[in-house]
């Protein structure tokens, strides 16, 4: 799956975080499985 | 991560979109990044290296921003200093934190120069209005130098901030942020910029504060405009919201309340504001209730509860529990929700605690602990982790969470009042004194007693135009309070002691009553 700008991506089984801020037309692997997208959280306060 | 990257990232994917907005003029992602390049140029050729203390005195501006990023590029800790600061607590700010250079607006050249005798570690002073005597001046350094080219390689642990608390209890305490604790809050909190509208941010909270230094990197990492207020003032608030078309500010109570007596609010546009977060200080009832009758039904309003120990947010009560729509008996529960701080966030475990550290039930009062990847490393010079157990901090803030979730403060530990083995909770007092319709704002101690060991005494403000008498007050406590809670003295005054945020100085108070 290619990956998106501004996104994060993680790894279920060692907990690594990726952020993509420039994305090309490949994937990301970890622990040999593909790394997943992670939604975020938004804050709705001012920050 | 070194957060220079809050800046640098967001540049990199939208680089031509406007960074930030000040009276000194609009500036870029590419242009804010290459000024603060050339700035950590010149820093470095000043002997700025890792480690080494940069301070700013002076109120927000573009510049105020830049020198935080170029301070994190060459991997030195920033000192954001409280202008409104009396020498003795300058002088003590500067000499706790190793002050090696001060970026010095004019207005506070004076006093500066009042306590640089006394402080030999003080090197370098520049001004970043212009040229002050001798002093080099900001912009002539950014001309002149050429764009820094690597960053510094910083741990996590490494310390990028020295904050200040507001010492409302004691003398300023220094409080150890690092890298790893902004990168927390700021990637687990909010989305990287993406080139979609993100809006406008107001900041009009000074920097040297917590809420304000978080803003500045959680706005400019989500790609949304940083439009900086030099100091709050209601009628140029007002201006900028409508003029810049504001979608995100936050606010101290007392500015809030300055906004609500603006005479031509309703007549502002005010149609682009999405989100009015507050904080810093407990927010009165009556304020955050008249504010919600007042601005748009389309803002919603967030309170926002967090120490600088904790890097900012802890809990929010959101937009949600501000709408006091529904049944009777919705509208009941949300307005008796106002006096919450609301829920943690998804990076935080709150713990009420008792004096053995063990959680108390719903409903119960104790010391409020939390469990945050974002706890401050330490306060300078303390030595040793301030964590209990289990990687507890316990924040010296006393509260109670009801049957769902909500959470609430009591006070500060130091303020619980004890009557007769009796703890009574300030702000329970407080809440009953400000439900009365005269009432503006109300704030309790307790006063040293001989037979009860302390009693419990009421300062308040009464609302313009209305009367009320020490018995009747103490009357309406007695109807809604358990006896031993009710104000023993009432005291009338036209304001309440506070420092620049909004919180109520009680020793101030305890003074008056000649029981500090």
């Amino acid at each position: 799956m290619a990956m998106q700008l501004g996104k994060r991506y993680l790894c279920d089984t060692c907990g690594t975080e990726v952020l993509c801020n420039k994305p090309g037309g490949g994937g990301l692997t970890c622990c040999g499985h593909e790394m997943k997208l992670k939604e975020a959280k938004p804050l709705p306060s001012s920050d | 991560m070194n957060t220079l990257g809050f800046l640098a990232i967001p540049a990199e994917i939208v680089p031509d979109q406007e960074a930030v907005v000040t009276e000194g003029g609009r500036f870029t992602y590419a242009e804010t990044l290459s000024r603060v390049r050339r700035l950590a140029s010149a820093l470095a050729r000043l002997g700025v290296r890792p480690g080494t203390r940069v301070a700013v005195l002076h109120t927000n501006s573009h510049r105020y921003v830049e020198a935080y990023y170029a301070a994190a590029m060459l991997g030195a800790v920033f000192i954001p200093l409280n202008y409104r600061a009396k020498r003795p607590e300058l002088e003590h700010m500067l000499r706790a934190g190793g002050v090696e250079l001060v970026l010095v607006g004019a207005r506070y050249l004076e006093h500066l120069d009042a306590v640089r005798g006394a402080l030999p570690a003080l090197r370098t002073v520049i001004g970043l209005d212009g040229p002050a005597g001798s002093l080099p001046a900001y912009e002539e350094l950014v001309a002149e130098a050429a764009e820094h080219a690597g960053e510094a390689g910083v741990e996590d642990d490494d310390v990028t901030i020295l904050m200040f608390t507001s010492g409302t209890t004691a003398l300023p305490k220094g409080v150890m942020l690092t890298f790893g604790d902004f990168t927390a809050y700021v990637t687990a909190n909010v989305e990287l910029a993406d080139g979609t509208p993100r809006g406008a941010a107001l900041l009009c909270v000074p920097l040297y504060h917590i809420a304000g230094a978080t803003n500045m990197m959680t706005t400019l990492w989500t790609g949304r405009r940083l439009v900086l207020m030099p100091q709050f003032e209601p009628r140029g608030w007002l201006d900028l919201v409508e003029r810049e078309r504001i979608s995100h500010a936050f606010l101290v109570p007392t500015m809030l309340k300055q906004l609500l007596d603006q005479p031509d609010l309703e007549r502002r546009d005010l149609s682009s504001l999405e989100i009015l977060s507050y904080g810093g200080a407990a927010m009165p009832f009556p304020v955050i209730r008249r504010a919600i009758e007042r601005f748009p039904k389309t803002v919603g309003f967030v309170n926002a509860f967090g120490q600088t120990e904790t890097t900012s947010t802890l809990t929010l009560l959101g937009p949600e529990d501000h709408r006091l729509e529904g049944t009777a008996e919705e509208i009941e529960r949300r307005t008796r929700r106002l006096t919450s701080i609301g829920r943690p966030l998804p990076d935080v475990e709150v713990r009420i605690a008792d004096d053995d550290g063990h959680a108390r039930g719903a409903g119960e009062v104790g010391e409020i602990w939390v469990r945050t990847p974002r706890v401050m490393k330490g306060y300078a010079g303390a030595g040793g982790s301030p964590l209990v157990a289990d990687g507890w901090l316990p924040t010296r803030d006393m509260g109670w969470v009801d049957e769902d979730g909500y959470l609430y403060v009591a006070g500060r530990k130091d303020d619980m009042i004890i009557r007769g083995g009796e703890n009574i909770a300030p702000a329970e007092v407080e809440a009953v004194l400000q439900s009365h319709p005269a009432v503006e704002e109300a704030a309790v101690v307790g006063v040293p007693d001989v037979e009860w060991g302390q009693r419990v005494a009421a300062f308040v403000v009464v609302r313009p135009g209305a009367s009320l008498s020490p018995d009747a007050l103490t009357d309406f406590c007695r109807e809604r309070l358990a006896s031993f809670k009710k104000p023993e003295l009432v005291r009338f005054v036209t304001e309440l002691p506070k420092n620049p945020m909004g919180k109520i100085l009680r020793k101030d108070l305890r003074a008056e009553l000649g029981a500090a």
